[in-house]
């Protein structure tokens, strides 16, 4: 037991140190200063309060689209529709917003609860489609993710639309997710999203509904044969894992972007799956290591203009990374590898 | 006759556990030598030593009388050495002859030479009696055949010397026996076979000698016409073990369940049941005789609510079940051994104390708030209760069932069926793949459980099982019952008989 945490510690520890590594080599292949470049990023990421601050609102919708796939790969469903999730859930929260004629916070709260609904909503209908007509949810998911992004562009251009530029109005200012600190960017949402994530990782771990979801995704056979409705909670996966990317996308839009614009959200989706497989699938790693890709996208920019090494390289060491954890995991399960293990463990085992 | 192989002074070490101590074990030209143990006796760390799979910490190898280093499977394979895996390594979505030149490199031309390779093989399998459908899917074809393709597979491939590891575990009586002849042929081409069992039957059938593994160390070398299945099993447990005679019931009490011209998909014969009637009452054993596939599964899944039969009716203490799902069933204390543990009984990615309070974890003994609240600590002092009261071994309770051996995850699914106190326990082949120890354990708690008035379903392919158990017998032959019969004093040419179709 303890060996197997520490392994679920140490495969995402050495993956970041690998992936860094195999970064510094390509900074240096490129004849920048690899230390100076590393330096830059994290000078951005951390080096005044307002980048500690622009980190931390960077991570939060991350911290969201982790946990939306950590919750669902948790009861074997492979929801790569995070992103669809995400922007019906802002969309609506929007709409809200916009359309109700009146601001304040109890709008906020109405908004939050739309998004929340309208994420949940577009995670059900793979869910249904799936429970009752076995569709794969992982093709029927990113179909629903162009069907959202269409959609947004109907919204941003057409139904919300302000001014001569393709971008909706923005949310009015007593709406907004207000700020912790006046003068910081950081809001409530951030502690919304911790909460989330604490909550996950509580219901999963120390309820009978949990356990019996996390069984589910073990093993749908087993649970069906012991009583467990393997169709509802499926489905309840689907719409909890929507809900939380819905409140993610209605965060987002009510506390940081205030607006629509072209290509919002794009790329959230996938970057939680990569965030929630690197955290194990542990909701409470989820949220440190949304808070550490926060660090790489905030810093690289930073990066960029200091050093002059594009942000590219910091996407090749992101995908790295993903790369290493999930081969780390996939190899812990071969036979030569585990035989290391015991062996180093000591541990005892008649074969 | 000529010496194949020796292995000598053979020990393997994991960490301080020996899993294998000082092992000496040899092989003639043509012979079938048997290797048997109790799980966990050393029997698989042997043959892994062989293959290439481990290193020993001590001792050498000896093919052909030359002593050798096999650090591969591959290498084991170019020296001849070729095993069949109990759970078979083929690849399902790739027909017979491709599974079979998979991975082989006989020819440097850059392309695959199909007929004559076609012809190679086809003059193999004559010789042999194994016959596959060369062009045939994995998929489709049914497991004794997918046996001989991994047999095909080794001897292709040049093996002098085939290991079988418990070849018969997922055969029917009729593959069975033949495979017998084709271990016959075998021998008779100067093949060498390692056999891994341990059924006493077909060992004492099919070996020439015998060498008997226990807790790591080889105990002795026996001929097989020499020995008796008594004096095997002693030795195998290093004790005295006399086959039990349990008392058998004549006056049960009230109908648990009853089947009434239960049907289900009835033009299947193989899976489907045809106008079942049936009844288990308290306090007695049913036992389900016939041979696997005869429509046995789908009756253990009715009779705990998994499958909806199509016709007919199932009564659960007199009554019609409330919701026939698995959860309506076990509400009624209906308790099952499903035939397929890994897959039907036991979340493998979870820890023992999970799967022990799988289906009662909204009990108010292991949660507060109805299920919201867990209480760890009591789940675990209730799981080390279970591991010590049923035997279960391991090194913790938050040990993943999956790295358990099969015994101990049958005690594990036993544990939990039997503390819910069922009124009804449904046990599928509950000992199949167990060894003696175990296997005992099993039987014993069942009959415990009767005489505390549950009633039991037995299904069982194990005839010896169903017999020494039952207290009443039917027999199930293409989901057709072909006759009832006392389990007092059984008339056994007859259910033999009936077993067949006649």
């Amino acid at each position: 037991m303890l060996k197997k945490n520490f392994m679920n510690v140490l495969i995402p520890m050495l993956s970041i140190l690998l992936a860094f590594i195999i970064g510094m080599i390509i900074i240096l292949c490129m004849g920048a200063n690899p230390i100076q470049a590393i330096g830059f990023l994290f000078r951005g990421a951390f080096g005044t309060v307002t980048n500690l601050s622009n980190t931390v609102v960077r991570s939060m919708p991350l911290i969201f689209c982790g946990l939306c796939t950590c919750f669902a790969y948790r009861c074997g469903i492979f929801n790569l529709g995070g992103e669809g999730q995400f922007l019906m859930g802002a969309m609506a929260a929007l709409a809200v917003s916009l359309l109700i004629g009146a601001e304040g916070p109890w709008v906020t709260v109405l908004a939050i609860v739309a998004g929340i609904l309208a994420g949940g909503f577009w995670g059900l209908l793979p869910g249904i489609l799936k429970s009752w007509r076995g569709l794969n949810e992982m093709i029927t998911t990113i179909m629903f993710n162009y069907v959202a992004v269409l959609f947004m562009g109907f919204v941003y251009t057409s139904a919300l639309r302000e001014g001569s530029v393709p971008q909706t109005a923005a949310v009015p200012d007593l709406t907004k997710i207000s700020r912790i600190f006046p003068n910081l960017r950081i809001t409530w949402g951030i502690v919304i999203a911790i909460l989330v994530g604490i909550a996950a990782w509580y219901f999963l771990f120390h309820t009978s509904k949990g356990f019996q979801l996390r069984a589910v995704g073990f093993n749908p056979t087993a649970s069906q044969f012991n009583g467990f409705s393997v169709k509802s909670y499926r489905l309840m996966a689907f719409v909890v894992s929507g809900a939380i990317a819905g409140l993610g996308g209605a965060s987002d839009i009510l506390g940081t972007q205030f607006r629509l614009i072209s290509g919002y959200g794009s790329g959230y989706g996938f970057d939680g799956v990569a965030i929630a497989l690197i955290a194990q699938l542990d909701p409470i790693a989820t949220v440190i290591v949304a808070y550490f890709f926060a660090v790489l996208r905030v810093g690289s920019t930073t990066m960029q203009v200091g050093s002059g090494v594009p942000t590219s390289v910091i996407d090749i060491i992101q995908a790295l990374v993903i790369i290493f954890a999930v081969a780390g995991s996939a190899m812990m399960h071969l036979p030569t590898v585990k035989v290391f293990f015991s062996n180093l463990f000591g541990k005892k085992e008649a074969a | 006759m000529e010496e194949l192989l020796r292995m000598e002074g053979i020990s393997k070490q994991f960490g301080e556990f020996f899993a294998n101590r000082n092992v000496c074990f040899e092989v003639r030209a043509g012979e079938v030598h048997t290797l048997l143990g109790e799980n966990g006796a050393g029997k698989s760390t042997l043959m892994n030593v062989l293959v290439g799979l481990y290193q020993p910490t001590s001792g050498s190898i000896f093919l052909h009388g030359k002593k050798v280093k096999i650090d591969s499977p591959a290498h084991a394979v170019k020296l001849g050495i070729g095993m069949v895996h109990q759970h078979f390594m083929l690849v399902e979505a790739m027909t017979v002859f491709e599974n079979i030149i998979l991975g082989d490199r006989r020819s440097k031309k850059p392309f695959i030479d199909v007929k004559e390779r076609k012809k190679e093989i086809l003059e193999l399998s004559w010789k042999y009696g194994l016959n596959v459908e060369l062009d045939e899917k994995i998929t489709n074809i049914a497991v004794g055949a997918q046996q001989r393709v991994e047999i095909l597979k080794a001897l292709y491939r040049g093996a002098e010397l085939l290991i079988l590891d418990e070849p018969t575990a997922a055969l029917t009586d009729v593959e069975v026996e033949g495979l017998y002849s084709i271990i016959e042929k075998l021998k008779a081409e100067g093949k060498s076979i390692v056999f891994i069992s341990h059924k006493m039957r077909e060992v004492l059938h099919v070996s020439d000698r015998i060498t008997i593994l226990r807790a790591g160390e080889a105990i002795c070398t026996l001929d097989a016409d020499k020995t008796t299945s008594q004096e095997l099993a002693n030795l195998m447990i290093g004790r005295e073990l006399s086959e039990p005679i349990y008392s058998k019931v004549t006056q049960p009490g009230d109908p648990v369940i009853e089947f009434i011209n239960v049907s289900y998909k009835k033009s299947f014969k193989h899976g489907g049941l045809s106008e079942v009637s049936l009844r288990v009452a308290k306090g007695e054993i049913l036992g389900i005789a016939g041979v696997d596939g005869n429509g046995q599964s789908q009756l253990a899944q009715i009779a705990a609510g998994v499958i909806v039969n199509e016709s007919g009716e199932v009564k659960l203490k007199g009554k019609k079940p409330s919701t026939f799902a698995p959860r309506g069933f076990i509400d009624e204390r209906v308790s099952l051994i499903p035939e397929d543990r890994n897959l039907m009984g036991l979340v493998g990615d979870m820890s023992i104390e999970d799967n022990l309070v799988f289906k009662s974890t909204e009990d108010v003994r292991f949660s507060n708030f109805h299920g919201w609240l867990l209480k760890k600590n009591a789940i675990r002092q209730y799981s080390e209760e279970l591991r010590d009261k049923y035997d279960i071994r391991c090194q913790s309770v938050a040990q993943e069932t999956r790295n358990l051996s099969g015994g101990n995850q049958q005690k594990v699914i036993l544990a939990r069926e039997l503390e819910a106190e069922p009124d009804l326990l449904i046990a599928v082949h509950p000992t199949r793949g167990l060894d003696i120890g175990a296997t005992r354990y099993v039987r014993d708690s069942m009959i415990e459980a009767r005489d505390k008035g549950c009633g039991v379903l037995l299904i069982s392919a194990d005839f010896d099982e169903v017999l020494q158990l039952s207290d009443r017998i039917i027999v199930l032959f293409e989901g057709q019952i072909m006759g009832e019969y006392s389990g007092k004093n059984p008339p056994i040419q007859e259910i033999s008989l009936a077993m067949a179709g006649k």
